[in-house]
Order: C-alpha cells, then structure tokens, then sequence
C-alpha cells in the first residue's frame, strides 16, 4: 500500500471539464471518499487513477512513483467495479488468481494468495463456483478478493454497494470498512450516497460539476460546509433566501431578522441543519427565537419532522427527536422555535 | 364469441403451415428426387412414367462415383480449400472482427458489410489476372486464396456481433489486474466469444464448401473442388443420372450434416450476420 499523491488533475471533453483542477494528497492507509451527485466527474476522476482515462493535465503518483503516463496495466491499482465485472468464464478461484497469473507468480505461491483472498471476504470454499452461482453480495466479495489478490498499491472502489439491496448494503459497508483498517489499505472510493460516504471515510471530497468544493472530514463538512452546495448535499439544510448585513445579521425574504454567523455583505442564503432548532420554552432563551404555525408533519418512528412557517415566505424545517412521554406538535398548532447564532450560516449568492 | 375465435386460430394455423409447405417443398421434393435418383438403377432412372420409389434400392451408383470419377481426390480437394479458407479465415477474421468491435469503427463495419454484399463473381476477374501473372492459375493455393473472399468477411461480420455483447467492462478489469491488452484478448475476449467463433466457422464452411464458380474458373484438372466437377460430370459425359445424384448428395452430405447438428448455431448466426449465399 502507498500513499497517492494528484496535482491539479483535470479532464476536458472538447470545451467541456469534466474534472478540473483536482489536487490532493492520500496519505498510506486512508478511506478517501469522493462524494458528489451524478455526473460530477467522480467516475472519471477514478478511471483517471486506475489508468483507463487520459488526464488533459495534471500528475498522479503512486507511492512516489509517477503514473500519469502509465497504461493500466503497469500501475498495480485494484478496482471494483460498479456490476463486479467478474469474468463469467472463470471460477472463483480463477477470478481472484487473475491478477496474480498475470504477474506471473510462481503457482504454490498463487493458490497461498488466493486463499488468503478468499478468506479475508469470509469465500472460503466458494472457490471452484462460478460467478453465476454466487449471489449479488459474494460477488461483491469475490471482485474484492480479486482485487486484493494482488497487493495493489491503492485500492479503487466504484460505486461498490449500490447492485445490493438496503439491508446487505449497511453490511457490507462496514465490513469492506473493517478490513481496509485491518489490511491498512490506501482506498478511493466513489459514491452518490450520502451515508455511505459520511459512514465509511476517513476524509471525503465533495464534487459537483468536476469541481472539488469541499475536502475534509464528516464533521468538517457538517459543521463548516464551505459553499451552500456542501451544506445541501452533506446532512440537510433549511435555506431561507435574504439580504445578508455582514455583520452576524440577516433579514429573511419575510422580513425577519436573525442573528448568524459573519458573512459577505448582499444576497445570500442563511442554512440552517432541521437539527439544529429547538423548540417549547428553551427556544425563547437562544439568539434566534420565532414564533410560528405548524404546517405539516412527518412522522419518522425515531424523530419527527415538522414544517414551521414563521413568515409567508419564510418555512423551515425542524427536526424534533420522538420521546416518549412528551407532546408532539399537531397541525395547525402555534410553535416557538429558536437557534443560537452559531447554527446559522450565511453565504453569498452563488454566481 | 369463443368458436370464432378457435376458428380464426385453426385457420390462422393451417394457413401458416400451408405457407410452410409452399416454401420449402421444392427443396424438399428436390432433395426427394435425387435421393431416389441416387439409388435407382439406370434403367428406372430414364423410365416414363417416372419411378419413384426404387426397387429394388441399390447401392451401384455410390460404388460407380468412388470407382470411376477420381472421386476421392476431389474431395481431399475440397477439403483443403474450404479447410484451408476456414482456418485462414479465422485466422484473420477474429482478430480483425475483436478490432473492429472494440474500436466502434462504423466504417470498417461497413466494409466488411460491403463485402459480404458484392457478388463473388466480382473478384473473380481481378484474382483471375493477379494469379495468371504470377503463375498461380489452376493450384489449389489459387482456390484457397479465392475462398477467402467468401469467409474472411462471414467470419468478420459474425465476430463482429459477438464481440460487441462481451462488456468492456470485463477487459478493462483484465487491464487493472495487469493483463496486456493481448493477454485480455486472449483470456478473456476469446474465450468468452467462442460460440461466435464456431458459429462463423460453420457459416464459412458451408458457403466456402457449396462454392462452385471459383473452381470452375480457377481450377485446374486435377485441382478441381467437388461442385465443379461434379458439374464437369454433367456437361462432357453422357449424363448418367444415377452416379451424378449419389456424388451430388455425397458432396451435401457434409453440409447437410452441419446444417442438422448445429441448426441454432446457424440460425443464431445467420440472424446476426445477415444472409447471403456465396
Ligand atoms: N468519453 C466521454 N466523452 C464525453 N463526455 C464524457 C465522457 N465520459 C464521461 N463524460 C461526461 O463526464 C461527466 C462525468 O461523468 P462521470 O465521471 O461518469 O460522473 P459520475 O461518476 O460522477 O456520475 C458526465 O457528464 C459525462 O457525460
Ligand atoms: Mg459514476
């Protein structure tokens, strides 16, 4: 395993970026989480490691060694692929071996490795099956093994999860988490879903539109999303639209001034997590206190959700946890509800 | 309500059968008639009104073709050059079908397509000067390099098809795991579009081996393939029509033989590679 370093790589199509300008630095034994929305250049970025897609510029190193003009075949990266791409013709153990025979390794050896493979995705004793014989999630497991068979450099995982239904999926992940923590594994993973981003990375970037527009941890981007993108798209967010005063003060479309955290002077959204927001008689204590009427409410089983209107304009979404005992809001009903100034968070208007 | 309905269904039955009939009945009835032909003695064979059924069967007519027309050296010639056709056509043909696919050349495809349209007869001139010139007219190499006219562009067209339905995803996981791309062409693009392989060497050997007007042009006395000296048979001998049947069905017999074994081979094929006889 290596540390992967990427320089300001970028992908053009004609006029069109792809990726653009994509710098960061993987140190040994990391998850590193892309995590953006269909489309945004995560798969690209990917196949630009694994060596299948030409960058237009830029430089990727795999522990310390120059790859950027290296056919796939010479950068010793694993990849799973989003449908396994398993080779129907072959049977597990052949599968996994693949790897190992193109290397040429001395065939004792090669049965050793492959057992070692299997048994690491719990597959012993599947190894004289062919694929079509296995279900989704061992064929997950033994793309894995393959993958793994051969001591890469860096481990590359395409949307790994998403041909498995919800349940195994939760599985998975934190098995496929467990042993890139035991094998200490350099990991790049690419995905849509949020979740599984935030639950199995060490450090995750946000891309939209082949822009990188966050880098950081689940609670870097939760707490201090950089851009009104990354406060959307990582956890929820309530974005109310106004006028921001600079000065830790915003007035809503509907008028209502609100205390937040210091922003540029102009337009702006304020975002606030549904979290966040208290309600009852705490709510009259905090920097931001409003009253408001119920207008709708989900019921979750754990928490609920209930869309408060404080002005015509002005709706927000407030997360209330579901306690026994305790009298849940109903429709129509009048409700206080308050945040501190530090749950608030404004940006200028994107261009 | 419901009897209208069983009618429409019966009538709708019978007339596809009847249709069935209609179409394949004159090679049928063909193929009857020269199996009588084949097994009859001379004297019923010109017989009016016409004998059908032979009796008593005999079997003179096989011995006559083995013992009189050179019989066996036509057919091993037959067999090197649709042999020969085949394997070189595969050769060529596979590589070039994996290249084609994978490139996504529209092109190329078209070529190929282009090729498989023009009428052989067509190259039939040009090959005819080429091998004058340099001395190849009448050898059985001469033939062997005409019949790839007819299975280079089957064997091409039907890999092409093949090779299209194996995911790129498969080779580019083969690359990953550190295969050239040779070594994934090899293990993993071949193997997995073997069934195209046989079926276009079927289909290349049934249109190289029915071939005819090559031989007969390009042919030399003794480097003649099967069809055209059976047709040699017709023209300068006193047609006797006994022997002509029994070597006829002989020089079928392969074909007709491949054509029963591997029936979804050749309809798989011949729907993915469009048809058209040599
Ligand atoms: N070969 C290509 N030519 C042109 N555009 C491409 C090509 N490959 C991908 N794209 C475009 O690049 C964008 C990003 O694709 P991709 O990396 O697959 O996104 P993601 O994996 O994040 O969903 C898409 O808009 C896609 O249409
Ligand atoms: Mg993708």
């Amino acid at each position: 395993m290596a540390k992967v370093e990427i320089a300001s790589l970028s992908k053009r199509y004609g006029e069109n970026f792809v990726v653009k300008d994509l710098s960061i630095e993987i140190p040994q034994g990391e998850f590193l989480v892309l995590l953006g929305p269909s489309g945004c250049g995560k798969t690209t970025t990917l196949r630009m490691i694994a060596g299948f897609v030409e960058p237009s510029s830029g430089q990727i190193t795999l522990g310390g060694r120059d790859v950027t003009t290296l056919p796939p075949w010479k950068r010793n990266t694993g990849l799973v692929f989003q449908s396994y791409a398993l080779f129907p013709h072959l049977t597990v153990d052949e599968n996994v071996a693949f790897g190992l025979e193109m290397r040429k390794l001395p065939a004792a050896e090669r049965r050793e490795n492959v057992a070692e493979a299997l048994r690491l995705v719990r597959l012993e004793g599947f190894g004289e099956r062919l694929p079509r014989q296995l279900s989704g999630g061992q064929q997950q497991r033994v793309a894995l093994a393959r993958a793994l068979a051969f001591r890469p450099d860096v481990l590359l995982l395409d949307e790994p999860l998403s041909n498995l239904d919800a349940k195994l999926r939760e599985e998975v992940r934190v098995e496929i988490r467990e042993l890139q923590q035991k094998l200490g594994l350099t990991t790049v993973m690419v995905t849509h879903d949020q979740d599984e981003a935030l639950s199995m990375a060490d450090r995750l970037v946000v891309m939209s539109q082949g822009e990188v527009r966050q880098i950081g941890t689940q609670r870097d981007l939760y707490e201090r999303p950089a851009d009104r993108f990354v406060a959307g798209f990582v956890g929820r967010s309530n974005f109310l639209a106004g006028q921001c005063e600079g000065d830790g003060a915003f007035i809503s479309a509907g008028g209502l001034r609100m205390a937040c955290t210091a922003g540029v002077r102009g337009k702006g959204t304020l975002a606030l997590r549904p979290e966040a927001v208290s309600v009852g008689p705490e709510a009259a204590h905090l920097d931001n206190s409003f009253e408001g009427v119920v207008e709708y409410i989900s019921y979750l089983g754990s928490v609920l959700d209930v869309r408060v209107r404080l002005a015509p304009q002005d709706r927000i979404i407030v997360q209330i946890a579901n306690r026994s005992g305790e009298v849940l809001p109903k429709m129509g009903d009048t409700l206080k509800v308050g945040w501190p100034a530090t749950s608030g968070r404004v940006f200028a208007e994107e261009s | 309500m419901a009897s209208t309905r069983n009618l429409k269904r019966v009538a709708g039955k019978l007339g596809f059968a009847v249709s069935i009939f209609v179409l394949v009945s004159p090679a049928i009835l063909v193929f009857l008639w020269m199996l009588s032909l084949s097994l009859k003695n001379d004297a019923d064979n010109t017989a009016f009104p016409p004998i059908f059924i032979p009796n008593p069967p005999t079997l003179d007519n096989f011995r006559d073709v083995f013992a009189k027309n050179n019989f066996l050296l036509y057919l091993w010639n037959s067999i090197l050059v649709t042999g020969g056709a085949v394997a070189v056509g595969l050769l060529v043909g596979v590589p070039a079908g994996y290249g084609i696919a994978r490139a996504k050349s529209a092109k190329f495809a078209f070529l190929i397509l282009i090729a498989r349209i023009t009428p052989a007869l067509s190259y039939l001139i040009p090959l005819f000067l080429v091998f004058q010139l340099i001395g190849l007219n009448g050898t059985i190499t001469a033939l062997l390099v005409t019949h790839l006219v007819i299975t280079v562009p089957i064997i091409v067209w039907v890999m092409i098809g093949y090779f299209e339905n194996v995911p790129m995803e498969l080779e580019d996981a083969a690359l990953v795991d550190g295969a050239s791309p040779w070594q994934g062409f090899r293990h993993i693009a071949l193997p997995l579009a073997r069934p195209g392989i046989i079926v276009g060497a079927i289909l290349a050997f049934i249109f190289s081996w029915n071939n005819f007007i090559f031989s007969v042009v390009l042919g030399g006395k003794t480097t003649r393939t099967l069809p055209s000296a059976i047709y040699n048979v017709l023209t300068f001998e006193q047609i006797s029509w006994g022997p002509l049947a029994a070597a006829a069905l002989l020089v079928t017999l392969p074909v007709l033989l491949l054509t029963v074994v591997a029936q979804r081979q050749i309809v798989a094929g011949l729907s993915a590679g469009g048809l058209k006889d040599g």
